[in-house]
């Protein structure tokens, strides 16, 4: 078989120059530059505005006094569909039931916040927070205290001005 | 006896004369609500809860007094029964103060099944509840007048079963509340506690399950109260492997609907954690954990080595299945003599208004199995002494169950092959050979034979310890590879060939036995208690 030779032409240098493209793609770089309804956002200098309905790591609502609000009904261990929920109630000195233990295994969490939805009191809450690393896996499961000491916003699950969504 | 046909929902029920509506209702699957009513007490009817509308009645009948007649045709769930068991709900919920979160009761709670099924979807009431606050009955009982639906089954409970009057309704109209006479409490009656059970909504509750579980997270295990030899049916419940409360299960030849304080109240031994987890094996150079497999392959060849009568020591804990399965293994290495000890009460604690029930002097539950298997008693009434020739035996020494709190350290010592199969560590067994791991009550199937000869089944409640097996499999196993018999694979059998050989328990299985039980043969030759 004989060789054959394919033989390519070039394109002549005004078609195969590159300052074509690059001064496109620079002139749409200098059009955002400009544009007034820019998105992007330098976080975390500036933080990100979370949607209402946001549902993250929890928080537990306390009384006045620093007792926590829960009353270890033992609702949110029942209807949690993940089972990240571990509770064991008893009795404090005052007679009330609380919660001796109170954790809650936020890898397990599947954040369905059918937790705040279930709770009689008003205790656990989902909450607007998304900024959660740690270094180890075990800090991942929150304690009372832990749940108790966070700051963050809850989450508002319904509209308070039209709770059943009428 | 003559009966009665009438009509109830549209369906036609048949029922002896006599028969309440309410029973009546029951033939045929429908439950009427109520509360007062309860099956072993008398009916007051003042719930106002169980009324039906009867065709030809002027006004609502309550269906727990209104006997049945012939042709009636009664409507238990439309129109003016729904509409009037709505309206008294609304009532029973004018004062209740709605604390299922807190409330113990809540999950088997009757007013939170009724309001949810036909109450009142919104509360209508503007008015501030009463307060009671909370009492302490004394005994294991706690009084939450706030939720007390006035149904005062618990007074005639104290009246009919206890035959203590300790409880009275005080006050009148909506200031009534139940209490003890001044500051007298229940004066700890022995038992107490079914006013607990019987209290229809979370009024009456346990202090020592105050708070410790929800009732919709406990398992239910049907079995049989290992307290006494009157062998009470009772149900355990249980939580992620642990035994939390004990609550009786009807059984009308033996406990009714009640049990008492003291067996209910002895379950923490069940959820022990010092337990023999594997099989360890003495040999030259010192204890060793070979696993089953080579525990019982080097037990075997040490049991083929000693021939000759045996001593034995059971435990009157141990269920029918493992005595006959020791008693088999006795027989099979040349008989012997099986002895047990178990404690005594100085007396007996009948209930007066159903004397059948009675926390009998054998603080074991299956003393009268023991007896039917030809064990012998031995040691004074707290369950000491009495070992002092199983002690000093030279053959083979087998010891199941018995923790030998009392024994020395040398127990056994001289024996030429020491078994021990037990559910925890003795310090009495450090001469053993052998220390097998045995499976509690509470982890294995069997059956206990109460002070009636009655033969009753248990399930396991609990996951068994570690590796521990029931001993009637271990003991079986044993014997069956000394015979070169198959093993028996599950306790039904282990009971199937315990019934072959001993004549009280010919002709009775598993399945005839049920969940109730069944009496062993020719129970006059032993009811000498009775």
């Amino acid at each position: 078989m004989a060789i054959s030779v394919k033989v390519i032409r070039r394109p002549e240098a005004a078609r195969s120059s590159y300052l074509r493209a690059a001064l496109k793609g620079m002139s749409l770089t200098f059009r955002h530059m400009v544009n007034p309804r820019k998105v992007t956002r330098s976080y975390p200098e500036e933080p990100t505005e979370l949607h209402p309905r946001w549902r993250g790591t929890h928080r537990m609502e306390v009384h006045a006094d620093g007792r926590p609000k829960c009353v270890a009904c033992g609702l949110c261990p029942t209807v949690c569909p993940a089972n990240c929920i571990r509770l064991v109630g008893g009795e404090d000195d005052q007679g009330n039931r609380y919660p001796i233990v109170y954790e809650i295994d936020e890898f397990r969490c599947i954040f369905c916040g059918m937790c705040q939805e279930v709770c009689p009191v008003e205790a656990i809450h989902v909450g607007q927070h998304f900024e959660n690393a740690e270094y180890t896996r075990e800090r991942f499961v929150y304690d009372l205290d832990r749940l108790m000491e966070q700051e963050h916003p809850v989450t508002a699950l319904w509209d308070p001005s039209d709770p059943a969504s009428e | 006896m003559s009966t009665v046909t009438l009509t109830i929902d549209g369906r036609r029920v048949t029922v002896p004369e006599g028969t309440s509506l309410l029973h009546a209702a029951e033939e045929i699957g429908v439950e009427v609500p109520h509360y007062c009513y309860h099956p072993a007490l008398s009916a007051p009817a003042q719930c106002r809860l169980c009324l039906v509308d009867v065709e030809g009645a002027p006004k609502p009948m309550p269906s727990c007094v209104t006997q049945a007649q012939d042709g009636q045709v009664v409507r238990t769930d439309e129109g003016l029964a729904r509409e009037m068991r709505k309206g008294v709900l609304e009532f029973y919920l004018i004062n209740h103060p709605l604390d299922c979160p807190i409330c113990d009761q809540s999950g088997e709670c009757k007013l939170q099944d009724y309001v949810h099924s036909e109450g009142r979807a919104h509360g209508r009431g503007v008015e501030p509840k009463r307060v009671f606050g909370r009492d302490d009955f004394g005994g294991d009982v706690l009084f939450y007048g706030d939720r007390c639906v006035m149904c005062t089954r618990c007074v005639r409970f104290m009246e009919e079963m206890a035959q203590d009057p300790v409880l009275t309704v005080v006050e009148r109209g909506d200031r009534a509340v139940i209490d003890t006479f001044f500051e007298q409490g229940l004066k700890d009656s022995p038992w107490s506690g079914n006013i607990v059970d019987i209290c229809p909504v979370g009024a009456l509750v346990s202090k020592d399950f105050l708070h410790k579980a929800r009732a919709w997270d406990l398992d239910h295990t049907p079995s049989v109260c290992p307290n006494c030899s009157q062998g009470c049916n009772i149900d355990i419940h249980t939580r992620d492997n642990v035994v939390h409360r004990l609550k009786p299960r009807e059984n009308p030849e033996v406990n009714g609907h009640w049990m008492c304080d003291y067996g209910r109240g002895q379950y923490e031994w069940m959820n022990r954690s010092d337990r023999l987890e594997e099989p360890f094996v003495r040999g030259e150079g010192g204890w060793s954990a070979p696993g089953w497999d080579g525990a019982l392959a080097s037990l075997r060849e040490r049991l083929e080595g000693c021939r000759g009568p045996v001593h034995a020591v059971a435990s009157a804990h141990a269920s029918n299945e493992d005595l006959g399965a020791l008693r088999e293994l006795a027989e099979r290495l040349g008989g012997g003599d099986i002895v047990y000890r178990s404690p005594r009460a100085p007396d007996e604690v009948p209930m007066p208004g159903f004397p059948v029930l009675t926390r009998r002097r054998d603080l074991a539950p299956n003393t009268r199995g023991a007896e039917l298997l030809g064990l012998r008693r031995v040691g004074s009434d707290d369950a000491t002494g009495g070992l002092d020739e199983a002690a000093a035996a030279t053959g083979a020494l087998i010891v199941l169950g018995d923790e030998l709190a009392d024994q020395p350290e040398d127990f056994g010592s001289r024996a030429e092959l020491f078994v021990y199969l037990g559910a925890h560590p003795a310090q009495a067994a450090r001469s053993a050979h052998f220390v097998l791991p045995v499976t509690t009550f509470a982890e294995q199937e069997g059956t206990f034979t109460n002070v009636q000869t009655r033969v009753q089944r248990f399930e396991p409640a609990l996951r068994a310890a570690g590796d521990a097996q029931p001993a009637w499999q271990v003991l079986g196993s044993l014997t069956a590879s000394l015979a070169g018999e198959p093993v028996p694979a599950s306790a039904a059998e282990a009971f199937g060939r315990l019934a072959a050989g001993v004549p009280e328990f010919e002709g009775l299985g598993y399945d005839r036995l049920g969940v109730h039980g069944a009496p062993a043969n020719r129970p006059a030759a032993v009811a000498g208690e009775r």
